[in-house]
C-alpha cells in the first residue's frame, strides 16, 4: 500500500510540473493576444510610428525585421551549407566530434557579445557603422550554428548504402555532392533557415547597438542605413511603462513578432517531423 | 583530370566555409581577451572583488554584477529543475505518440518567444506581482529576473530531460516491472538514475542559456550595480553581467577603460558560458543514441 501512496503522490507531483508548464505557454499566448489585439488594425499594419512610438503604426518595424531576418538567413545559409557539406566529405568521422564541439560552442555565445564585439569589429573595424549590413552579418554568425545543426542531421541519417554506391560507382567529391548529398541536404536546409530567420527575428541583444535607429525611421534607403525593428521599437517603448498608448503598440508589435516568429519556427517543426517520418520508414 | 579539378575547387570554396565557422568561436575569445586586458592590468583581482563601479573615476569592479548573474541563474535553476524534470517524466514515461508530440511542440513554442516579449511580460505583469505580493516598494528586482529567467530555460531543460529519458533502453523498464517494482518506482530507480547524465547535461545548458539572456533580464532587474544587503536578500534591484553590457554598451563601444571594462565583463561570461556549453555538451554525448558513422569518403 505505502508503495501504491508514494506512486499516486509522484505522479501527481508530475503532472502537476507539466499542468504548469503547458499552462504557461497558454498564460503568455493569450496574455500577449488581450494585450496586443486591440492595437492590431489596418492602419497599425500599414502606417509609420509618431510621437516616438506612442502613435501611429508599425509598417517600418515590421519590414525592418523581415529585412534584417532575410539578408542575415542569406548570408549564413551558404556558409552553413559549405561548412556542413566539407567536414561529410572532406573529412572523415574522427574529425566530427571536434567540428561538432567547435558548432556547439558558437552557439552558446551570448548574444549580447555579438552585439559588442559586432559593432567594434564590423561597424567600425569595416566602417559600416549603425546599418543594415552590419546587424546582418552579425545575425547571420549568430544563426550559422543552428542552421550548421540542422543540414548536418539530414545529412547523418542518410542511410550507409548510398554513400557505398556511389562509392562503388567511383563518383568524385564534386559529383557526389552534386548528385547525392545537395538533394539530400534539402530538407535540412529548409529546417535550419526557417529555425535561423525564427532566432534572428527573435532576437535583440545583438541588434540594439548595431542595425537600429529609434525614432523617424522609414526604409532604409540602402544597406548603410539603419533599419528600424520590432524588437527594438518594443524594447524602447518597454521602458515607457507609463505611459498607457506606448504601452498598447507594444504590444501589438509584440503580437506581430510572435505570429512571425511561431509561423517560422512551426514551419521548422512540421518540415523535420517530415523528415523524421520518412527515415522510420 | 577534370573532375578532379572540379573536386578541388569544390574542396577549396567549402573548407573556406568550414575554417569561417570554425574560426568564429576563437576570434570571439581572442578579441575579448585582447579589449579586456587594458582593465585587467589597471585593475588586477579588484575587477572581480571590486564593489565600485564609477565611471566617471575610471573605477572598475564587477561584483556585484557577477552576484547578479549567479543569483538570476540560481533563482532560475530552482523554479525550472522541478518543473522540467517533472513535465519530462510524464511526457517521456506516460505519454505516448500524438499527445507526447503536442505537447513536446508546445513546449517548443514556448522556447521560440522572443526574449524582448518575455521582458515585456515582465514589465506588466511580473514586477507588479512581486512588488505586491511581497509588499516592495519596487518590483524591478534580482527575483523578478530569476523567475522570469525560469520560464524562458523551462522548455531547454524540460525537452532535453525527456531526450535524456527516451534514449534509455526499453527493456531496463521492462526489467524493472519484473522484478516486481511498481510504474513509479521503475521511474524512481531505474529511469531517472540511469538518465541522470543526459539531465545533468540538459540543465548545464539551461543554466548556460539563463545566464548569456540578456533583454528580459534587463528589463526587470532594475539595475542597480550594488550587492544587497543582507547579501542573500534578492527582493532588491541588481545588476547581472548582460543587464549591464546591455544597458551601458551603447555609452560605452570602443571607449577608453569604460570599454575595456565592459569587454572583461563580456569574457566572464563568454568563459563562464562556455564552460557549462562543453561540459553540458560533453555529458550528452555520452547517452545519446549512438549516430551513423558514415561520413566517410575516400577517393
Amino acid at each position: 500500500m505505502r508503495v501504491r501512496v508514494k506512486d499516486i503522490c509522484f505522479f501527481s507531483l508530475c503532472l502537476m510540473a507539466a499542468a504548469t508548464a503547458i499552462s504557461l505557454l497558454f498564460i503568455i499566448i493569450g496574455y500577449i493576444l488581450w494585450h496586443g489585439a486591440p492595437a492590431i488594425n489596418f492602419a497599425f499594419l500599414t502606417e509609420g510610428s509618431r510621437d516616438f512610438g506612442a502613435a501611429g503604426g508599425v509598417f517600418y518595424q515590421t519590414t525592418g525585421t523581415v529585412l534584417l531576418m532575410f539578408t542575415a538567413g542569406l548570408i549564413a545559409l551558404p556558409i552553413a551549407l559549405g561548412t556542413v557539406l566539407f567536414s561529410h566529405v572532406y573529412l572523415g568521422p574522427s574529425y566530427k566530434k571536434t567540428t561538432d564541439l567547435f558548432i556547439y560552442a558558437l552557439n552558446g555565445v551570448p548574444t549580447i557579445i555579438f552585439g559588442l564585439l559586432g559593432y567594434i569589429i564590423i561597424g567600425e573595424g569595416l566602417h559600416l557603422g549603425v546599418s543594415w549590413v552590419t546587424g546582418s552579418i552579425i545575425l547571420a554568425v549568430m544563426i550559422l550554428p543552428s542552421m550548421a545543426v540542422s543540414i548536418d542531421e539530414a545529412l547523418s541519417a542518410m542511410p550507409h548504402k548510398y554513400r557505398d554506391a556511389a562509392l562503388v560507382l567511383g563518383l568524385g567529391r564534386w559529383h557526389l555532392i552534386r548528385t547525392l548529398l545537395l538533394p539530400r541536404s534539402l530538407p535540412g536546409v529548409l529546417t535550419g533557415l526557417f529555425l535561423g530567420l525564427a532566432r534572428a527575428a527573435g532576437e535583440t541583444a545583438a541588434i540594439m547597438f548595431t542595425a537600429t535607429a529609434f525614432s523617424g525611421v522609414g526604409l532604409p534607403r540602402g544597406i548603410s542605413e539603419p533599419v528600424a525593428t520590432l524588437q527594438t521599437h518594443i524594447l524602447v517603448l518597454a521602458g515607457e511603462a507609463t505611459n498607457p498608448r506606448a504601452l498598447t503598440n507594444a504590444w501589438g508589435a509584440a503580437l506581430i513578432l510572435v505570429t512571425l516568429v511561431l509561423a517560422l519556427s512551426l514551419t521548422a517543426m512540421f518540415i523535420r517531423r517530415q523528415v523524421r517520418m520518412e527515415a522510420e520508414i | 583530370m577534370f573532375h578532379l579539378n572540379k573536386d578541388r575547387a569544390a574542396g577549396i570554396v567549402l573548407g573556406t566555409s568550414f575554417l569561417i565557422t570554425m574560426a568564429l568561436a576563437l576570434f570571439i575569445l581572442a578579441f575579448l581577451l585582447a579589449e579586456s586586458l587594458p582593465v585587467l592590468r589597471e585593475e588586477g583581482l579588484s575587477f572581480i572583488t571590486g564593489q565600485v563601479w564609477y565611471v566617471a573615476g575610471d573605477i572598475y569592479g564587477a561584483l556585484p554584477m557577477i552576484y547578479g548573474t549567479l543569483a538570476v541563474t540560481l533563482l532560475a535553476l530552482i523554479i525550472a529543475l522541478p518543473l522540467g524534470i517533472g513535465s519530462a517524466v510524464i511526457t517521456s514515461e506516460i505519454l505516448t505518440g500524438r499527445t507526447r508530440h503536442i505537447v513536446k511542440s508546445l513546449m517548443e513554442m514556448l522556447a521560440a518567444i522572443p526574449g524582448v516579449v518575455y521582458g515585456l511580460i515582465g514589465i506588466a505583469l511580473l514586477t507588479t506581482s512581486v512588488r505586491d505580493l511581497f509588499g516592495l516598494m519596487d518590483g524591478n528586482t534580482i527575483f523578478t529576473a530569476g523567475l522570469l529567467l525560469g520560464i524562458m530555460i523551462l522548455p531547454t531543460i524540460m525537452t532535453l530531460s525527456d531526450d535524456a529519458m527516451r534514449s534509455l533502453p526499453g527493456e531496463l523498464r521492462a526489467q524493472g516491472r519484473v522484478l516486481g517494482l511498481s510504474h513509479g518506482q521503475t521511474i524512481r530507480r531505474v529511469v531517472l538514475p540511469g538518465s541522470i547524465k543526459g539531465i545533468t547535461g540538459a540543465v548545464l545548458l539551461g543554466v548556460s542559456r539563463a545566464m548569456g539572456e540578456t533583454i528580459s533580464v534587463m528589463l526587470v532587474i532594475g539595475s542597480l550595480d550594488r550587492l544587497p544587503t543582507p547579501i542573500y536578500n534578492v527582493f532588491t534591484s541588481g545588476q547581472s553581467i548582460t543587464s549591464k553590457l546591455g544597458r551601458e554598451g551603447a555609452e560605452g563601444l570602443g571607449l577608453g577603460l569604460q570599454w575595456s571594462a565592459l569587454a572583461g565583463l563580456g569574457l566572464m561570461l563568454f568563459i563562464s558560458v562556455m564552460a557549462l556549453t562543453f561540459t553540458g555538451n560533453i555529458i550528452r554525448g555520452g547517452v545519446r543514441p549512438k549516430k551513423s558513422k558514415n561520413h566517410e569518403v575516400t577517393g
